[in-house]
């Protein structure tokens, strides 16, 4: 008897485990929150961000004019290296690729799936700051995704903070996201 | 006049109510449902789920990002760059704005600053970006049909001509019309370094009798500058100046300025013997034979003169024309010396030449006279010609009579093509040297003389091409490349006569680029008089149907064949696509006992075409239309063998007999499509009810209550309008919609199933009598409707409204009921019925990696199972809103345009925010003239049109 009431337990509790495990796992399908990939070089954000307190914007320049960042060109990582560190195996790695004009393959971390629409210009000029979305990359030696990047995500801090109204709207309460169309499905879908 | 008492159609089926119509139109899909069983069904229900759940499981692969080792200044990921360049789509040479992203050219525009074209782009320009990324485009030289090096190829080529130079023989370059100034003075100098070259100019569709008449009557061997902006009065005699005559996209501008409904509005009559673009834009079209063209203009010359003599005329158009002498403009598409001799005389006795007809700053498109070429085939089929270097023709096709071009051909020891691909003529030659597309080559043009323009490169060669003229110079010995021999000309030759103020010629040269234009000094008109004999009559033609052969707007002469989407560009007439046909009017089909799609034999003593019929309202009795373009059979997988070559009949085009051969075909038209149901859908009215009455045509409108709560009218409200008097049906938009949203092409079979993609149309409605009905072009497209039928009817919200009044439609929620597309009143929803992306049947853009690269990254590919439409190019609404935010600063109306609006030659098309009251768009709202296509649906709609005023 007791034993058919543990087995009978044991079967509730794994039942149970499953389909927890399937909800909680269903939850993250297609997002890859946590995400930490090997890099071809092992460039460190903690020691350029962190430690040397360079601001993001230097080496991410295209965020501020287009909707990519953009990974920097191995050019803007020579504005420094041309004179420190040259003989670190890692620098050397920069160096022979340029000498070999073989672009570096670097492995995405951050991916939106092709059907969203993301600009970054749009969230730096909004003084979005971005750790907001990436996390505290300054502390990160290898880059991780810090953020689910769902769309739920998206939406939720843009109901909690509004959007900035264009120049014209200035009148308008700038909680009023809904007036000046925050929540368009065509703002990011198109 | 109302419209309501006005029978509108788009088809004669629609006109007579033919049963099997009348079947169609009442039933919900036009097309058989497929019936499935409640087992079928579960199981495809099971297969889905598990399915899903399995796909979920999946890791996302490894993606990788792969930056720049050295990035290029001007280079920003995911931002756009603009270069000015000039079109080589056809001889027009159209001054253009390539779209640049990420280092390939994804859209082509019409360059603003160009002082003749005024931004617009027509169809074929448009798409000739596609062209690049075409894989039938040979990636190498060719020596004896092997891939060879440039060097072998540079070797032996240089060894051949020496050889002929030293034996005495003739070089021949066989080219078409050259409006480079650059490259006609490397011709020549070409031509004088050989011994015994010649350049010969070739037009497979030449204006040589306009050229030869000009000569004969004033003197100047050249395509006079024909100044429609500048006439009041255009009479036209086969001349598709709208469509495709010379220079469509110049002369649309110029046309459509003076056409805005007021006192002095522009009067137009059209003589012709097919429907043509520009004789369904006529205010008085006359349906003429081809033969009668000489006749009309003899009449009406004699009518002048009597006119002028003081003796009066009863002829409405010859009065009209004496009344508008200095500021009218007779025009006549005939290759016919007479004809273009009595035309010269008319607008010579008007008072037109040095106003209307420029001849002093004369037109360089159409260079070829046709006599040339002939002497040149007769030359080498007597085996005179030792080497023959043919660059961008072929006549192995568009040549009349092409057997024996390629016998003479044969004749010739050293052949060379610099065609961009394995064509008719060039899988004939000795040596194929590819020609790299204008997109990556150097280059100008002098489209008229004094308005220059220039062609950079927007990206490096894709493949192992290089330019014809680079090619020329290293056959010459020149040790100097084609850039700087451009630069030098233009240091030499341009840079003098400029005007402007440049502190060097370095800093001329770049401002010249960067604008892509240059205006020179205009030369000052001399007086000129008509002189020679006018013919005192005409021949009658042989009994029998005559042929009358015209250019379509999308092929053209059919260099353009290989590009599907101008294959399956809708006939602004016929509707048509992927085919050409033998036009025949109503009442000659039916006294043949002919219907359409009637696969039929056009014969002659001479030539014999087996053609598919079909039936054009509109068209001459006697008058079998045939368009030119077609029946290719080596241009590449997508335009091979589509439709008929009609060249052969080119010289002998009159006594045709049409006989039946008892197979039918369908045509893949999108006329009767869509079908409006008789409803008012186009307003139109009269000069002169207009003028007492600005809402003349357009005075009924419904005011309805609506149960839905009104939007908020904060923040922006996007609307359109679109001018129906203005638009001449050009197509233009069709192509920069396609470009823009990434529209897939589906190819005939798919036409036929009323499956074309694209997501705005033109739809075309004839009304009164078939023999010459008047018509009406209108562009439709999503109208953005307020309170939005498919919003209500979809059940998982994949199409909502947005807050600036957009329907917003979002493919990633689309389950693909279609509910929304069977509730939309204005049919212009569009489903995937397939993954057109990745599908080996539909193997035209998008299947190949080459043809990838046209895409739009800003724009999602469709999948199959999705609902599709006009979204008013979010994209550009979004990039424009987001510039403005960036600078901090409003926006400004006129700043985001649409790709409709921007392509129209014809500047149809408003966008702007109805909420801003001194928008265009807002004002426009105002007319008089606008209306929304079915008021009393009370969906209201943000796009509105203005109604037609006709000038009769």
């Amino acid at each position: 008897m007791l034993r058919k009431v543990f087995i009978g337990t044991a079967l509730l509790a794994t039942i149970i485990l499953i389909i927890s495990l399937i909800i909680q796992e269903s939850r993250r399908v297609g997002s890859n929150q946590g995400y930490e990939p090997d890099q071809p070089i092992a460039y460190s954000h903690k020691v350029h961000a962190g430690d040397n307190k360079i601001p993001c914007l230097y080496c991410h320049f295209g965020a501020e004019q287009g909707r990519h960042a953009g990974i920097p060109p191995a050019n803007v990582c020579m504005n420094c290296h041309s004179k420190i560190k040259k003989d670190s195996p890692e620098i050397v790695k920069l160096r022979e690729a340029i000498d070999k004009n073989q672009p570096i393959d670097w492995i995405k971390v951050h991916r939106l799936p092709d059907f969203a629409y993301f600009n970054h210009s749009q969230h730096v000029t909004a003084n979005v700051p971005c750790q907001e979305c990436h996390g505290p990359v300054e502390t990160m030696t290898r880059m991780r995704q810090d953020q689910p990047l769902t769309m739920g995500w998206c939406i939720s801090c843009h109901r909690e903070r509004g959007i900035m109204p264009p120049e014209e709207h200035q009148d308008l309460n700038r909680d009023k996201t809904k007036a000046i169309g925050g929540m368009d499905c065509a703002k990011c879908h198109y | 006049m109302n419209s309501d008492d006005k029978k509108y159609w788009k088809g004669l089926e629609e006109l007579r109510e033919e049963p099997q119509f009348l079947e169609v139109r009442s039933k919900e899909f036009p097309e058989e449902i497929s019936q499935t069983t409640r087992r079928n069904f579960l199981k495809l229900m099971g297969f889905s789920f598990t399915g899903a759940a399995l796909a979920a499981c999946a890791r996302m692969p490894v993606e990788k990002a792969i930056p720049f080792l050295i990035k290029p200044e001007e280079v920003v990921p995911g931002v756009a760059n603009w270069y000015a360049t000039t079109c080589a789509g056809c001889t027009a040479s159209c001054g253009l704005l390539a779209k640049v992203r990420d280092g390939r050219p994804i859209k082509i525009e019409g360059n603003a600053e160009s002082p003749l074209f005024q931004g617009g782009a027509c169809a074929v320009g448009q798409a000739t970006v596609l062209s690049l990324y075409d894989d039938e485009r040979l990636k190498k030289p060719l020596w004896l049909g092997n891939a060879a090096s440039w060097e072998e190829i540079d070797q032996s080529i240089g060894k051949e001509l020496k050889d002929i130079v030293n034996r005495g023989g003739k070089i021949v370059i066989l080219s078409g019309t050259i409006v480079s100034p650059t490259t006609r003075a490397l011709l020549n100098e070409w031509c004088q370094t050989f011994t015994n070259a010649r350049h010969v100019v070739y037009d497979a569709v030449s204006a040589s009798a306009i050229l030869s008449a000009n000569e004969k009557s004033f003197g100047v061997k050249a395509l006079p500058h024909y100044r429609f902006d500048l006439a009041k009065l255009v009479v036209g005699l086969n001349a598709d100046f709208l469509g495709t005559w010379i220079s469509p996209v110049e002369f649309t501008r110029a046309y459509t300025q003076h056409r805005m409904p007021s006192h002095d509005m522009t009067r137009h009559i059209q003589f012709e013997s097919g429907m043509s673009l520009t004789g369904s834009n006529a205010d008085r079209r006359i349906p003429i034979n081809p033969s009668e063209e000489g006749p009309t203009a003899l009449t009406l010359l004699k009518e002048i003169s009597n006119l002028k003599s003081g003796a009066g005329s009863s002829n409405e158009t010859a009065q009209d024309l004496w009344k508008h002498r200095g500021e009218s403009l007779v025009v006549s598409g005939s290759n016919h010396v007479d004809v273009q001799i009595v035309v010269n005389a008319m607008n010579a006795l008007l008072g037109n030449i040095g106003k209307t007809v420029d001849l002093d700053n004369v037109s360089l498109q159409k260079q070829g006279v046709d006599d040339e070429m002939n002497r040149l085939v007769d030359e080498m089929n007597r085996g005179e010609i030792q080497g023959l270097i043919l660059y961008g023709v072929n006549p192995a096709y568009d040549f009349p009579d092409s057997d024996r071009f390629i016998s003479g051909l044969k004749k010739v020891p050293c052949s060379v093509s610099f065609s961009d691909r394995l064509d008719e003529t060039s899988s004939l030659v000795q040596a194929v040297c590819p020609d790299a597309h204008f997109l990556e080559s150097w280059n100008d043009a002098e489209p008229v003389q004094g308005a220059l323009s220039l062609t950079q490169p927007v990206l490096r060669p894709l493949f192992a091409t290089r330019s014809a003229q680079e090619s020329l110079l290293t056959w010459m010995g020149k040790n100097v490349d084609y850039y700087t021999y451009l630069r030098d000309y233009w240091r030499e030759k341009i840079y003098p006569l400029s005007t402007g103020l440049y502190l060097t010629f370095d800093n001329f040269w770049d401002l010249s680029v960067q604008n892509g234009v240059l205006s020179l000094p205009a030369q000052t008109p001399t007086e000129r008089n008509f002189s020679g004999s006018v013919p005192i009559a005409f021949q009658n033609p042989p009994k029998g149907l005559e042929v009358h052969l015209y250019e379509k707007i999308g092929l053209r002469d059919g260099r353009h064949a290989n590009n599907p989407w101008l294959q399956e560009l809708p006939d602004p007439v016929t509707k048509i696509t992927w085919d050409n046909y033998a036009a025949l009017s109503p009442k000659t089909a039916s006294a043949l006992g002919l219907e359409e799609g009637d696969v039929v034999l056009v014969k002659n003593d001479y030539v014999s075409l087996e053609l598919p019929v079909q039936i054009q309202p509109g068209q001459a009795a006697l008058t079998v239309s045939v368009a030119l373009g077609y029946g290719r059979t080596h241009c590449g997988k997508a335009g091979n063998n589509v439709g008929v070559n009609a060249y052969p009949l080119i010289p002998h085009p009159t006594g045709f007999r049409v006989e039946k051969t008892g197979r039918k075909v369908a045509l893949a038209a999108t006329q009767t499509h869509h079908s409006m149901e008789g409803r008012p859908i186009v307003k139109e009215t009269i000069l002169a009810e207009y003028i007492n009455n600005p809402s003349a045509g357009n005075e009924e409108h419904e005011k309805l209550l609506t149960l839905w709560e009104e939007w908020p009218k904060e923040g922006r409200a996007w609307g359109m309008s679109i001018d129906l008097n203005a638009c001449t049906g050009c197509s233009a938009c069709i192509i920069s919609c396609q470009a823009e949203n990434n529209v897939p092409v589906v190819g005939k079979d798919e036409v036929t199933r009323r499956r074309e993609m694209h997501w705005i149309r033109l739809d075309r409605y004839y009304s009164g009598p078939e023999e010459n009905p008047e018509t009406v072009h209108q562009p439709m497209m999503c109208q953005h409707c307020g309170n939005a039928p498919c919003e209500t009817v979809c059940p998982v919200l994949a199409t909502v409204h947005s807050t600036d009044g957009l329907n917003q439609q979002v493919y990633n929620r689309c389950v693909g009921t279609r509910y929304c597309a069977n509730n939309c009143p204005y049919k212009v929803r569009r489903f995937n019925w397939f993954d057109y992306a990745h599908n080996d049947q539909f193997d035209y853009t998008m299947n190949s990696e080459l043809g990838t690269m046209v895409l739009n990254p800003d724009i999602v590919v469709r999948s199959r199972g999705v609902m599709e439409k006009c979204s008013l190019c979010i994209q550009r609404i979004q990039e424009g809103k987001l510039q403005a935010k960036r600078e901090g600063r409003p926006l400004k109306d006129g700043e985001i345009r649409v790709a409709c609006e921007q392509s129209c030659p014809a500047q149809a098309i408003t966008f702007g925010d109805l909420n801003e009251k001194e928008s265009r768009v807002a004002q426009q709202n105002h007319d008089g003239r606008f209306y929304h296509v079915l008021e009393e649906l009370n969906v209201r709609p943000v796009v509105g049109y203005l109604t037609k005023v006709r000038n009769k």
